[in-house]
């Protein structure tokens, strides 16, 4: 099995402050990765780093092969990568299909993953011409999912999609991802974990910046100590 | 329901501005009050066309642009010398895209060349020196002068006009002047880096070959403008204005604010320098005192059927005014209003259906998320930037036969174009819509109280004043408005 | 005491400087004071000083609030106008028209300030914009002729012969350089007290300022009220020293010069806009000589290159220059002295 991304070491500032100073991991292509610690630990600047958004200042970020440090998001995003951020970032003004078109790469990039979006994702076809900014919070974050799916991308960077939803909406949210996975790469970030013990097949810890412990997710679910020390929660 | 709501604010505006006008037109002819009318939404016009940009602009990036009325007087200059002068243009614009080429080296440059701290103050200074040399004795106010003196007509010497191999030096010096600054301040980013070579080249070969073009066509180009009708060259005025303002505009983001997007502060600074640097430069050149442009054809003919009757009559005789509810009006002012009409139309059909418009407006909520989707925002940015600066410059061009051409235009518009965001909500194009129509029709009635004078009932004579107190009174209104909405009428809350 | 001098030293030795120098140069030259190069550069010295004021006064807003105004020329304009229209019009006295003038000039910043600084930063930049631009218009304008003398400016403000600044030229220059040091002690003092924290504090992250619990609009009212007095009396001094008041002294060139001023000695220090203002007047001065009007261009440019590339002005750059350099040096002293030879990196 070959990795589809590879971090190597990276530091990443923002401004005089360090906030990454030495976080590496390797996500499995078709796995899910679940990147686990604390609130404030540096897991979605991380995600920032991958995409660009954040550049490292130092170490390497390895997709597909290629070195894309210091490349520009844009350029990163067109490599493959989708990116949900936290908090909904959807484009509230714009209409629930505008937010999908605005993803396309190519033309037909919508009508041919149609399918699989609406398959995944009904409620949206429904509202499809409301503006994003009147969906409930729940469909705001199918959306943005949604959105990165309109491309054909290998990897999925996922931020916090449960926070602030209804245990209800976290369940079929989980039901979304599993199935997403057998199409494309995630690498996830979840505060909640036992939504992130239940869909990852393998977790990264970090705490403070840096990487502390990785392996087989079933392996940290029973260890409950270290799931004590560094999320703080069971 | 949910729709009253959501549009309280602008509803009871217009309620507002509604009970205004029938107020303020109450007792007024109805003649007085539709030549009031169209004279306010004349200015409007033009205030439109400098404030939606300055309203796009800060929407999306964040940047106030302090220089935006100097762009519609660049504009306006531009254009009204392609119309009158334009051996002017074509022994100037060679120099200028000389530098451009040079500067343009510096991703190349920065690649091979990294200069210490004083080699680059060295550099800086051996720029400067190259290019004052390369300038010397340029007989530019010669040039300038002509367009005064022989407005429009095709001169067959080659007065003021220096031979092609000065000009070539010059054009060497300047190329070289481009590059060394462009060296002095190259800086070695991943991102210079990685630009293919090729483009570089290409855009520097470009440069190059169109100054040596303009250059060598300058005499067939210059008759082949004055030769052209008044009323196509009018048009063709009309692109060169919007041209103009668009590459300054796309220059400024790329050169100047783009490097200073981490330091909000600096990016307003350096408009308002611009706004100092732009005016001195219209000093000059052109020297202090305005001119006037005339009116194309089309709205400039006069004959014993003029005024025309109506506009479809209009059409046949093309007379300077038409009468509209019994009194004449310039036909070449309702010209104005339909560009603004137009232009009004074409950002919203920009905005609403295409695709660049969709960016656009989610730019505006996220840019770091739409350039997340694979987007290049950053030349998102500088098109938005010179579409921005295009209709400032077209504005320009469009009030020159109206207003002429004065240094002092730039302050005019910026405070005006000012007032209307302020008004209508920065960021908002409906608002600057709204804005301008408020602002502008303010501007005509104040224009008219003036200049009849006000009697209240208690006063014994009417007093009257100068435009300058209309003038002064729009910005009234600005305070009103954020006395009671700090944000504007179409205005987010923060 | 002797700590007080030798912090201060610097400072004392330019006021020293600054109390010899018309003397220094009589002596020299062997001109009189009032005659010559003493009296040219006296001249040159006042308008320094006036210019520093203004300067100074900018950077309250700009460098120790974080506010940015493109309208100071407003409070500048206002002084000058008010005193004269006061004085020459309403046959006032010199001290109740500046009375006059605290007063207009701090109803006018809290209207401006209460009306654009609840918004977006940007507004108050704007607004002040406009303000002034529709201050200059109507000072401009020929319905107040009899008043303003429209374009030609207000001309002829009669002042008692011992503020003349004609006659008592030397006087004059210590009047202006008392006025200066005043109003540095005075800003000084409001950037030390408590409220001048919160401005910083608003400087640096206002959203965080908010958050601890300060009513940030009050301070950045204060701010701007406090700017605007010293704004107008720097006004009321350049309208004592030419004794007429004109419409450039509301124009926006005006404001530029003293943003100019501020970021060219280095926003955010109360001495570096004051260096600023004397840098821009010689600098001026020359250039004027040499280039006749095409400096004004060459101006806009020099202030153009450094925003871009000196944003920290001279006290700024030197600051953070004179840092690194004796840190360098103290470290090297400290191997001297304990004789490593080598430092630990």
């Amino acid at each position: 099995m070959s990795n589809i991304l590879e971090l190597h070491s990276i530091h990443t500032f923002i401004g005089q402050f360090h906030i990454l100073e030495g976080v590496s991991l390797s996500v499995a292509e078709g796995s899910i990765t679940a990147l686990l610690g604390r609130n404030g630990a540096g897991k979605t600047t991380t995600l920032k780093s991958i995409i660009g958004l954040r550049p490292p200042r130092e170490g390497a970020v390895r997709f597909g092969g290629a070195d894309i440090r210091g490349r520009r998001p844009y350029d990163i995003a067109a490599l493959g990568i989708g990116y949900v951020p936290e908090n909904r970032a959807v484009f509230r003004a714009l209409t629930v299909e505008e937010n999908l078109r605005i993803a396309e790469r190519k033309k037909d990039d919508l009508a041919k993953r149609g399918d699989l979006i609406f398959g995944l994702f009904p409620d949206l076809k429904k509202f499809i011409k409301l503006s994003a900014g009147q969906l409930s919070g729940g469909q705001q974050q199918m959306l943005a999912i949604a959105r990165s799916l309109v491309p054909e991308n290998r990897l999925l960077l996922i931020d916090e999609p449960s926070e602030g939803l209804a245990p209800i909406l976290i369940e079929q949210l989980m039901e979304s991802i599993r199935s997403l996975s057998a199409h494309t790469t995630i690498l996830l970030v979840e505060q909640n974990f036992r939504m992130a013990s239940q869909l990852a097949d393998y977790y990264y810890l970090i705490d403070d910046g840096k990487s502390v412990q990785n392996g087989a997710m079933k392996d940290l679910v029973n260890d409950r100590a270290t799931v004590q020390r560094y999320l703080g929660a069971s | 329901m949910t729709w009253l709501n959501k549009n309280r604010n602008p509803l009871i505006t217009a309620l507002i501005i509604l009970i205004a006008l029938v107020l303020a037109f109450s007792g007024k002819s109805p003649q007085t009050t539709s030549s009031i009318i169209l004279s306010g939404v004349t200015l409007a016009a033009l205030y439109f066309l400098v404030a939606s940009g300055v309203s796009l602009i800060f929407g999306l990036m964040d940047v106030l642009n302090f220089a935006h009325g100097s762009l519609f007087m660049f504009g306006a200059y531009a254009g009204w010398t392609f119309y009158t002068n334009p051996r002017l243009l074509f022994n100037t614009a060679p120099i200028l895209l000389a530098v451009l080429a040079g500067l343009a080296l510096s991703p190349i440059l920065a690649r091979f060349v990294a200069l210490p701290r004083w080699a680059r103050w060295l550099a800086v200074l051996f720029g400067i020196a190259m290019a004052i040399f390369a300038l010397r004795d340029f007989p530019i106010d010669k040039l300038v002068a002509m367009g005064m003196s022989m407005t429009g007509k095709i001169i067959p010497t080659a007065e003021a006009q220096e031979p092609i191999a000065t000009m070539l030096l010059r054009i060497g010096g300047m190329f070289i002047a481009g590059a060394v600054a462009s060296a002095a301040t190259a800086t070695r980013s991943a991102e210079r880096l990685e630009a293919p070579m090729s483009r570089t080249l290409g855009i520097v070969g470009g440069l190059v070959a169109l100054a040596l073009i303009t250059l060598f066509v300058r005499d067939l180009g210059e008759q082949a403008i004055l030769g052209t009708e008044s009323n196509w060259r009018f048009l063709l005025a009309l692109g060169v204005g919007a041209g103009t303002g668009a590459a300054l505009g796309a220059l400024m983001e790329w050169g100047l604010i783009r490097p200073l997007y981490a330091r909000p502060i600096y990016q307003i600074l350096l408009t308002l320098g611009l706004t100092f640097v732009f005016d001195q430069v219209v000093r000059f050149v052109w020297g202090p005192a305005g001119a006037f442009m005339e009116i194309p054809q089309w709205f400039n003919t006069s004959s014993q059927d003029c005024p025309s009757d109506n506009l479809l009559l209009w059409f046949s005789q093309h007379c300077d005014s038409i009468f509209v509810m019994g009194r004449p009006f310039p036909s070449y002012r309702l010209f104005i209003i339909l560009v603004g009409a137009i232009m009004v139309l074409g950002i919203a059909l920009l905005l609403q259906r295409t695709r660049f418009g969709m960016i656009i407006r989610a730019g505006v909520q996220d840019s770091e998320m739409v350039e997340a989707l694979g987007i290049n925002v950053r030349r998102v940015f500088t098109l938005v930037f010179a579409i921005g600066a295009g209709l400032a410059g077209l504005g320009g061009v469009v009030a020159a036969p109206f207003l002429g051409v004065y240094p002092g235009m730039a302050m005019e518009f910026l405070l005006q174009a000012f007032i209307v965001v302020v008004i209508g909500g920065l960021g908002s194009i409906p608002g600057a819509v709204v804005g301008a129509l408020l602002v502008g029709l303010a501007r005509a009635y104040g224009d008219h109280i003036v200049l009849a004078g006000i009697q209240l009932p208690w006063m014994t004579d009417a007093i009257s004043g100068s435009p300058a107190i209309a003038r002064a009174s729009t910005v009234l209104i600005m305070a009103i408005v954020l006395f009671l909405k700090p944000t504007g009428i179409f205005g987010k809350k923060e | 005491m002797n700590q007080f001098i030798r912090n201060n030293l610097g400072y004392l030795l330019l006021l020293a400087a600054l109390v010899i120098l018309p003397y220094a140069l009589a002596l020299i030259t062997g001109d009189p004071l009032n005659k010559g190069l003493p009296l040219f550069v006296q001249g040159l010295m006042i308008q320094v000083f006036i210019l520093a004021v203004f300067a100074l006064s900018y950077d309250i807003l700009m460098g120790h609030t974080g506010i940015l105004s493109f309208g100071h020329a407003l409070f500048f304009g206002t002084g000058a106008y008010t005193l004269g229209i006061l004085v020459k019009y309403g046959q006032w006295s010199i001290p109740a028209a500046i009375v006059a003038v605290v007063i207009i000039a701090a109803l006018e910043s809290f209207v401006i300030g209460v009306l654009s600084l609840r918004v977006h930063g940007v507004y108050f930049a704007m607004v002040t914009l406009a303000f002034a631009t529709v201050a200059f218009i109507l000072v401009e304008a020929t319905d107040f002729k009899k008043w303003t003398g429209a374009e030609d400016g207000l001309h002829g403000i009669p002042v008692p012969d011992a503020l003349n600044p004609a006659l008592h030229r030397t006087e004059f220059y210590f009047l202006a350089l008392a006025f200066a040091v005043m109003v540095y002690l005075l800003v000084k003092l409001f950037v030390d007290s408590p409220s001048g924290r919160v401005w910083a504090a608003i400087r640096e992250n206002e959203a965080r300022a908010t958050s601890i619990g300060y009513n940030t609009l009050v301070f950045k009212v204060q701010a701007t009220i406090i700017s605007g007095i010293i704004g107008a009396l720097a006004g009321v001094l350049n309208a004592l020293w030419n004794l007429s008041a004109t419409p450039q002294t509301m124009g926006v060139d005006t404001t530029i010069n003293a943003l100019l001023m501020c970021i060219i000695g280095g926003s955010g220090t109360i001495i570096g806009p004051m260096l600023g203002a004397g840098v821009l007047q010689l600098l001026g001065y020359l250039l004027n000589l040499w280039l006749g009007s095409v400096w004004q261009l060459v101006f806009g440019l020099i202030y153009i290159l450094l925003v871009l590339f000196v944003p920290y002005g001279i006290i700024g750059t030197w600051r953070a220059k004179n840092f690194e350099w004796r840190a360098m040096w103290r470290d090297r002293l400290q191997r001297v002295a304990t004789g490593t030879g080598k430092s630990s990196g």
